[in-house]
């Protein structure tokens, strides 16, 4: 199989466009199960009560928000490698969904603060880094988005998400570095110490919020597409087609 | 507080950034796909 | 090649890191002495908003004794702000970054060059100074110690961090403050690190793990920032 093709624009604008809507729908489900497990199965904690059920949500968007800051400085360094269009899109259409997931982690970290810790914001080393990847996030946008010229902010937004990345393994590794309020890691690799349905919820909803980052960036990039691409053949063909005039209604 | 507020604020603000950010989605697609029809009627106008 | 080409090209001039290196940091340097008021204003700016935290927050000495570390750290970021926008773009205007990217010397030679020039009149008298803004503070004599290597250590990871971010923005909408916006962040685990240092000596315990850290991250940068500036400038000069 010859993976460049999927590195053209007008082939891969297909392709995301078929595919979105899958993941969205993967996305609902795999929610519907893990809130499921989260409110239904998983016992009441014996320290926390039952506010520690906003676990199901913060632990995967904290999750989400640094793997996908990942996978954007993957896709902006395969763009500086490659030379590919595509690659710097795709990390331009990752960046939005990955704010989203830094706010909602700092959001839901700070309403389970209040309640178990006592104050709505802690600076310790968790919380602190998942603030400022927020404001990596923000850079990210706003370098790509500061020159005229979309290629150059491209590469140089590529570049700084590169050197941002050098930031996720302080993140991660900042909780072994200090003592700090937030919880000790539960979920290692050697196994958990948590109860095993609050376990299968976390990663469920984990699940979930991927496969919604996923269709988010495929729904994004294709509107990317569309606007960087909009001299081409391809593009001005898509005009004529009934389903793409009709899907906007009178144009207001 | 009751236990209950925390969670709802901590889902319910979740579901509202979601709910923003696929209408975002939407508007965008629908900028990107009228400009493509603003440059097609300049073009049909020549 | 063909016998005409031979003869008529010039022999290619061989460059070299370190005169590079040499080259850029005695330009700067230069350039630097020859306009004080602006070096002098990076400096004049950190005394200046450090002396001014103790009218904000109080004169209570054990508060200030607290927040004394962490307070000339901003204050060294902000002032780091201030010198960061000047490092290539004056440069860049004239043509002279281009000129300095097609010459034969090695491109990171000349970027540490400027970096280093840089750190020298910025980060450097910061270091120097940060005891007497200390004493401001209350601060006990290994607190300070600790404080001034923290600096040492730190402020020329902030020139790296803030040469690349200094680069990556060149002739960006936005200037300064975007450069901020992108310098913050990352800006931020030396500010950490370093401010933890005094803290932890002030405390009682010892600062050797902050400064490990610190040093680890200068190591680091050094390593690998100077290529990603040299990228960034291709990428501006394109």
């Amino acid at each position: 199989m010859n993976w460049f093709l999927f590195s053209s624009p007008s082939t891969f604008y297909r392709l995301a466009g078929s595919l979105a809507p899958w993941f969205f729908v993967l996305a609902a489900a795999l929610a519907a199960a893990g809130l499921y497990i989260g409110f239904a199965v998983a016992p009441v904690d014996a320290v926390q009560g039952e506010v520690y059920r906003v676990i199901f949500l913060h632990v995967p968007a904290a999750w989400m928000s640094m793997f996908l800051y990942f996978v954007l400085a993957g896709w902006g360094a395969a763009s500086l490698v490659f030379n590919t269009r595509l690659s710097a899109m795709m990390a331009r259409a990752i960046a939005p969904t990955g704010a989203v997931f830094t706010f909602i982690a700092l959001w839901s970290g700070a309403f389970w603060g209040k309640p178990t810790w006592g104050t709505y914001w802690v600076w310790d080393a968790r919380m602190t880094s998942e603030l400022v990847l927020l404001f990596l996030y923000f850079g990210f946008i706003a370098l790509a988005n500061a020159f005229e010229d979309p290629r150059r902010g491209d590469r140089a937004a590529a570049l700084l998400g590169i050197i941002g990345l050098v930031n996720l393994p302080i993140i991660y590794f900042s909780v072994q570095w200090w003592n700090t309020l937030h919880q000790g890691s539960s979920v290692s690799f050697k196994g958990t110490t948590m109860h095993v349905a609050m376990f299968r919820g976390m990663m469920l909803m984990a699940l979930a919020c991927w496969m919604y980052a996923i269709g988010a960036a495929l729904v994004r990039v294709r509107s990317i597409i569309l606007e960087r691409e909009a001299r081409t053949r391809w593009v001005r063909e898509l005009r004529g087609r009934p389903g793409v005039g009709a899907a906007e209604g009178s144009r207001a | 507080m009751s236990h209950d507020y925390y969670i709802w604020m901590s889902y319910g603000a979740a579901a509202i950034v979601v709910a923003v950010e696929v209408i975002a989605l939407r508007i965008g697609r629908a900028r990107a796909l009228r400009r493509i029809e603003e440059e097609r009627d300049l073009e049909t106008q020549d | 090649m063909n016998a005409t080409a031979q003869a008529t090209a010039l022999p290619a001039p061989s460059g070299s890191f370190t005169t590079g290196f040499s080259w850029a940091i005695g330009r700067d340097l230069t350039l630097a002495l020859r306009h004080p008021g602006e070096t002098l204003l990076v400096v004049a700016f950190f005394v200046l908003v450090a002396s001014l935290f103790p009218m904000g927050v109080g004169a209570d000495p054990q508060l200030l004794l607290r927040i004394g570390p962490g307070v000339i750290w901003v204050c060294a970021l902000l002032a780091a702000f201030l010198s960061l926008p000047a490092l290539f773009s004056a440069d860049y205007v004239d043509g002279t970054l281009e000129q300095m990217t097609l010459s034969p010397h090695p491109m990171p030679g000349w970027v540490c060059g400027k970096l280093a020039a840089h750190w020298l009149v910025s980060g450097l008298p910061l270091t120097v100074l940060s005891p007497l803004l200390g004493l401001q503070y209350g601060l006990q004599p290994d607190t300070l110690a600790a404080l001034a290597v923290a600096l040492a250590l730190g402020t020329p990871v902030l020139s790296l961090l803030g040469g690349a971010c200094s680069a990556l923005s060149l002739g960006a909408r936005g200037g300064g403050v975007l450069l901020a916006l992108l310098a913050l962040p990352l800006f931020v685990p030396v500010l950490i690190f370093g401010a933890g240092a005094a803290e932890a000596q002030a405390a009682g315990l010892s600062p050797a793990p902050h400064l490990s850290l610190l040093g680890a991250l200068l190591v680091l940068a050094v390593m690998a920032l100077p290529f990603a500036i040299c990228a960034a400038v291709r990428i501006a000069l394109d």
